[in-house]
């Protein structure tokens, strides 16, 4: 089999067109770069914003107040502080506004019923600092916003690694995954963008990959690449898990009105007992396993019911589920002739679908710990707004440092040892001696779920970790694909590999219990710990570094 | 499972194929009925639906994915 090579060049290459990735090329192609976003999918409707979003966090002085440092001070004790730079968080929530008013701008409605309407992950009482917009066409507006300002988008088209001269990230190689072609990417520098890292743990419906709570297409494709180029990685080690409705995992929860209530109606939790857009039930903010504590206490299950809820709640509540991209659910609910306004639905966590709380440490704008490299959104964690704010800084840094580059240096032959795999894998014969994608995809996260999950000890880690080198290598052996897209889904297996063996070495070097890095081996949290644990790859070897966060 | 074209009323525009992000309709062809060639990867985010002009698509939420519910108390 031979692939066919596609050459382009441009100033800045982004890889992953999602909010993050569309947000750096507007505002690098507006401030003059040549710019190229190359996408695994199509822009318009591709990542974890697909279909829409409603909750776009950040700070409006016309209704949080003038004194933003207050602000700060009390955003950073309460549920939402999160374990970056101080630095890293006054640039994302000082911009925040700026990024509403651009998107309100472009025709992206943010505000509602002609005001900021602030709701949801938030307790009766709290400062709220999510402000609920009708994100359903935000892809589509930030795509054309993209192309009118010039920037070319190159769809189906997966980065598999980055290309260096020297020590400079100088573009990338990528599959198509519609033809047999590789594209090899020459810019001035890169901007990754290419979300979160999902399939790597068992979701709430193992025989079903694609029903995850976030982006099934986003397998950490960033973090791998990143991380075999060289760059600093970080918080791999603490997993994330979320909750919402039993079975059917896209549909998460902030949005939804109601009380958490048991069988019998009894509320689960103590801070609400009638339904309340506003505030959602935000128990499980606070106490996540009460899901399976109610379960394993016979008081389960738990249900979201938002009966009381009048006509206007109701249809305020589903014209946010339709902006969060989730008509999915509520036609099932119709077809089945039932309101959701009255009917209790079930609800659980995700508990074994975690995803890491960290991955390519990016600071303040949106820069990498390689020269020419960029970061955003999901390559480390941050939602929508932290997508558009870093995304647009990624812009701005790479306008400023490739505008100062002067003459680039003569390309070399491009070096990609994943994409020399990758033509083994496609010249195999499509046949049962071989394994499928989703064998390997399978056996991955049965070992990330069972030794990597929650609780974790030294033994099983490390057991862990041998287990998925010896898959790894067997992968490496057997794969198969029989056409491009499969090709595709067998280079994400590559990378799910690269970032699981990330996650059992962070896990094992974590030596700790901190929020949902659980070790029965070490059960407290140690104080001295209180800091970033970083990982980079220098000569082959995975180095370690703990570094301090400055949080005021 | 999941995307159901009706192809009494397709236009075989394909444009529901284009948006897939999962691209579970790989193979189709402007000018036929598109294939749900990996109904398997959807994700039921909807786009196939939005971006259809003829209102030919719907979803079909596979049985180990339904959403469970308490029967009126
Ligand atoms: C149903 C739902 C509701 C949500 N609601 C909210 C909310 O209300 N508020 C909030 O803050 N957050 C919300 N989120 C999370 C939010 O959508 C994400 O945090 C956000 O989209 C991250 O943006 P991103 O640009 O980093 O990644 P994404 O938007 O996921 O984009 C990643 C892009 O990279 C592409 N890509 C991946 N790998 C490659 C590769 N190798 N080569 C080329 N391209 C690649 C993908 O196709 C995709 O286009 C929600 C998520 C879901 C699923
Ligand atoms: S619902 Fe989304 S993932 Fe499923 S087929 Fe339609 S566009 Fe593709
Ligand atoms: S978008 Fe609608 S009309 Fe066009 S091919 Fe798809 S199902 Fe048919």
């Amino acid at each position: 089999m031979t692939l066919n090579t596609v050459h382009h060049e441009s100033d800045l290459l982004v890889i992953g067109g999602g909010i993050a990735g569309l947000m750096t090329a507007i505002r690098a192609a507006e401030l003059g770069l040549k710019v190229i976003v190359a996408d695994k999918s199509n822009v318009r409707y591709s990542g974890a914003g697909a279909t829409g979003n409603d909750h776009f966090q950040c700070y409006i002085p016309e209704y949080h107040g003038d004194d933003f440092n207050a602000w700060i001070e009390e955003f950073q004790t309460g549920q939402q502080a999160t374990i970056r730079d101080i630095k890293f968080i006054r640039t994302w929530l000082s911009r925040s506004f700026e990024i509403v008013k651009l998107w309100d701008a472009w025709g992206i409605p943010m505000k509602y019923d002609g005001r900021w309407e602030f709701a949801g992950h938030g307790m009766p009482g709290d400062m709220l600092n999510h402000l609920h917009y009708a994100g359903k066409h935000q892809k589509r507006i930030l795509e054309n916003e993209a192309r009118r300002r010039g920037a070319v988008i190159i769809n189906r088209v997966m980065c598999v690694d980055l290309l260096k001269e020297g020590e400079r990230v100088c573009g990338a190689v990528g599959i198509s995954t519609r033809d047999d072609a590789v594209h090899v990417f020459r810019a001035g520098g890169v901007a990754l963008g290419t979300g979160s890292a999902i399939r790597l743990y068992p979701g709430c419906t193992p025989s079903c990959l694609f029903n995850a709570r976030l982006c099934p297409n986003c397998v950490g494709d960033g973090r791998a690449m990143a991380f075999r180029a060289g760059a600093d990685m970080a918080s791999l080690e603490i997993p994330v898990f979320r909750c919402g409705p039993v079975y059917f995992a896209r549909a998460g929860k902030a949005t939804w009105g109601g009380v958490l209530r048991d069988p019998q109606g009894t509320p689960v939790g103590p801070f609400v007992t009638r339904p309340d857009n506003r505030y959602g039930d935000p128990v499980v903010d606070v106490y996540q396993d009460i899901f399976m504590d109610y379960r394993d206490s016979a008081r389960g299950p738990v249900y979201m019911d938002c009966t009381g809820l009048d006509r206007e709640g109701v249809e305020y509540m589903t014209h946010w589920l339709e902006n969060e991209g989730n008509c999915g659910i509520l036609d099932f609910f119709k077809k089945e002739g039932l309101d959701i306004g009255s009917t209790p639905v079930e609800f659980r966590s995700y508990d074994r679908e975690l995803s890491p709380r960290g991955g390519i440490l990016y600071d303040e704008n949106a820069r990498t710990s390689l020269k020419g490299l960029y970061a955003a959104g999901d390559e480390f964690f941050g939602g929508i707004s932290c997508a558009a704010v870093f995304g647009w800084v990624a812009g701005e840094s790479a306008a400023q440092d490739i505008k100062a580059l002067g003459n680039r240096p003569e390309a070399s032959e491009p070096e990609s040892l994943t994409l020399e795999l990758l033509r083994a894998i496609r010249g195999r014969e499509r046949d049962t001696r071989h394994a499928t994608w989703q064998e390997a995809n399978c056996a991955i996260q049965q070992i990330m779920g069972d030794y990597a999950g929650i609780p974790r000890s030294e033994n099983m880690l490390k057991a862990g970790a041998d287990n998925l080198e010896r898959i790894a290598r067997r992968a490496r052996a057997t794969l198969a694909a029989g056409n491009p897209h499969e090709l595709a889904r067998c280079a994400e297996v590559l990378n799910l590999l690269e970032v699981g063996a990330l996650i059992l070495h962070a896990a094992r070097e974590r030596r700790e219990t901190r929020a949902k890095h659980i070790r029965k081996d070490f059960p407290f949290t140690n104080p001295h710990l209180n800091k970033l644990l970083v990982l980079r790859r220098e000569n082959g070897e995975t180095q370690v570094e703990w570094r301090a966060v400055r949080k005021r | 499972m999941p995307p159901v074209i009706h192809a009494d009323l397709c236009k075989k525009c394909c444009r529901c194929a284009e948006a897939c992000q999962s691209d579970v309709f790989y193979g189709s062809i402007p000018g036929t009925v598109p294939a749900v060639t990996y109904p398997d990867e959807c994700w039921h985010c909807n786009a196939c639906v939005m971006e259809c002009p003829a209102g030919a698509v719907e979803l079909r939420i596979p049985m180990n994915l339904e959403p469970m519910y308490q029967e009126r108390r």
